[in-house]
């Protein structure tokens, strides 16, 4: 693996993990070359930082990032080669308002991609994500999975577009985003879009956005759970599948942490 | 001893009365078979003691001892010693099951359990019911069979130690072995003094527990507070007798057509 970050270039070696920190503004290149093999957590992502991944062919790069802070106008532009993958955790504690743009170009043939999004936005937080995901080549996968609360006055917005391109017959792209809502003036918005240019594909996507349902409450309620402790637990089970991503103990317990601190 | 005593109940569900004067008394220590055809409120009365907040009481009592149930929250009703185990529980994905038990015992409880006391209670209650212990590491519900997500019911039923235990067709979706399981642990509960209401469709159930007393729902009210005789005798002929020696004409059962259809692609926006 290689870092480009505008000052400085090394080898991170084959088959291993690193932690990555990127300050406001920063512009870091990250490229994982053929066949290798990496574990990346990122764990600053400021406002403007923009990352930019290469994975060569047969290149496998699992990419983890935990974000406490501002990332208005933050990027992740992802290339992949053939036969190459990637897997992206995002986990989204910030605050304020901001919005993330992410790209991810399978231009490999049999290139694949998923993405998993937690993201939790509460008092007067404003958060978009656009997750756009291209097929440039053909037998290429990808999955985007998107999980959000929303509460207090909050907005959160998962939008973008998974595209099927020419010449990426044989491709098959998913969408999921589900948003719970938590109280009557936050406004949660899920836009999922498909392009499909190519015949012979699976495309698909899925979206919801509502309350806590009903009988979920009456379920955990009527085994003496109270409607605080019960709603506690559904949310927590929303977003705790995140930390799977997450190779250290440590920041899988923080994340934890994170979610029972601001619920 | 406890005893939950029902009077004069009526209540509706979206404007229409399903239930229309129920008195009932179930005392621990007493098992009552609950009989009667499909639509006529057996499941709607479970549902109301329990406190479902889809159905509506418009008169009438339920007190467990001296405690006015209907002034419960659906919580203060668990603890205060009543169990619902549903016919067809809910699938919460990502709601680890044994986090969600342990937290159900917790909230029975002044006093957190240990991490070891729990595991310990779980392995033994998972063993009685013959159930795979990774059911407890998984999803709450999701993806059990029909047969698992029951047997899920009693696990819960086991842990958290009623005084009076609803069933609502508890026997649907469990094979023979899975049945005779059930009838066991249930039947140990009976001698601890739990008192049971148990919906069934079927005898076979009924012939493991040996109920002390059979009911029988029709139209709302329940018609029949006699003895178990009458469970092989709805289970050999049915339910004509009502009308030939009762007088009494059974309503049919009316289904409503789903209202709305969401596919994969369909956005639900309920707040904005």
């Amino acid at each position: 693996m290689k870092r480009n970050d505008l000052h400085d270039e090394s080898s991170l070696g084959v088959c291993s993990s690193h932690t990555l920190s990127l300050k406001e503004n920063e512009q870091v290149q990250l490229t994982i070359k053929p066949s290798e093999q990496n574990y990346v957590f990122v764990s600053d992502f400021f406002a403007g930082s923009v990352l930019n991944i290469t994975v060569e062919e047969n290149a496998k790069l699992q990419l983890s990032l935990l974000v406490k802070n501002n990332f208005d106008g933050a990027q992740i532009n992802v290339d992949l080669g053939k036969n190459a993958h990637i897997s992206t955790f995002f986990a989204d504690f910030s605050k304020e308002k901001e919005k993330i743009k992410v790209s991810i170009n399978l231009n490999g043939e049999k290139s694949s991609a998923s993405w998993h999004l937690a993201s939790l936005a509460a008092h007067k937080d404003n958060k978009e994500f656009e997750i756009n995901i291209l097929h440039h080549a053909h037998e290429t996968t990808a999955i985007s999975n998107n999980f959000g609360v929303s509460k207090d006055q909050s907005k959160l917005v998962f939008s973008g577009c998974s595209a099927i391109l020419k010449e990426s017959h044989g491709s098959k792209t998913r969408q999921n985003s589900k948003i719970m809502v938590f109280d009557p003036e936050c406004d949660a918005v899920a836009r999922p879009i498909l392009k499909i240019d190519e015949k012979d594909i699976e495309a698909g996507h899925g979206a919801v956005v509502g309350r806590i349902p009903e009988d979920h409450l009456f379920y955990l309620t009527s085994r003496g759970l109270d409607e605080s402790q019960a709603k506690r637990l559904i949310t927590f089970g929303y977003l705790k599948p995140i930390v799977r991503g997450f190779q250290d103990e440590s920041i899988r317990d923080e994340i934890l942490s994170l979610i029972e601190r601001r619920m | 001893m406890a005893t939950l005593i029902i009077k004069d109940l009526h209540a509706e569900v979206d404007g229409k009365e399903i239930l229309k004067g129920i008195d009932l008394t179930i005392s621990q220590g007493e098992t009552v078979a609950f009989l009667g055809p499909n639509g006529h409120g057996k499941s709607t009365l479970l549902n109301i003691i329990i406190g479902h907040p889809r159905y509506h009481v418009t008169k009438g009592s339920i007190f467990l001892d001296d405690r006015n149930v209907l002034a419960m929250t659906v919580d203060e009703r668990s603890k205060a010693g009543l169990f619902f185990g549903m016919q067809n529980p809910v699938e919460i994905p990502g709601v680890i099951n044994s986090d969600f038990l342990r937290a159900s015992v917790n909230a029975h409880s002044s006093k957190p359990i240990s991490t070891y006391n729990f595991y310990k209670k779980l392995d033994t209650s998972t063993k009685e019911l013959k159930m795979p212990f990774d059911l407890a590491t998984r999803s709450l519900n999701e993806g059990f069979s029909g047969g698992e997500k029951k047997r899920n019911e009693i696990l819960q039923l086991l842990l958290l130690e009623p005084k009076i235990a609803l069933l609502d067709e508890i026997d649907s979706g469990l094979d023979v072995d899975a049945m005779q399981t059930v009838a066991d642990v249930i039947r140990k509960e009976q001698e601890k003094g739990v008192g049971f209401l148990i919906i069934s469709h079927y005898a076979r159930l009924f012939e493991l527990i040996k109920p002390t007393r059979a009911i029988v729902m029709i139209n709302g009210r329940i018609v029949i507070d006699g003895d178990p005789s009458y469970i092989k005798k709805i289970d050999q002929t049915g339910y004509e007798f009502i009308k030939t020696e009762l007088g009494i004409e059974i309503d049919k059962d009316e289904l409503d057509m789903n209202k709305v259809s969401i596919g994969e692609c369909g956005i639900k926006e309920i707040i904005r």
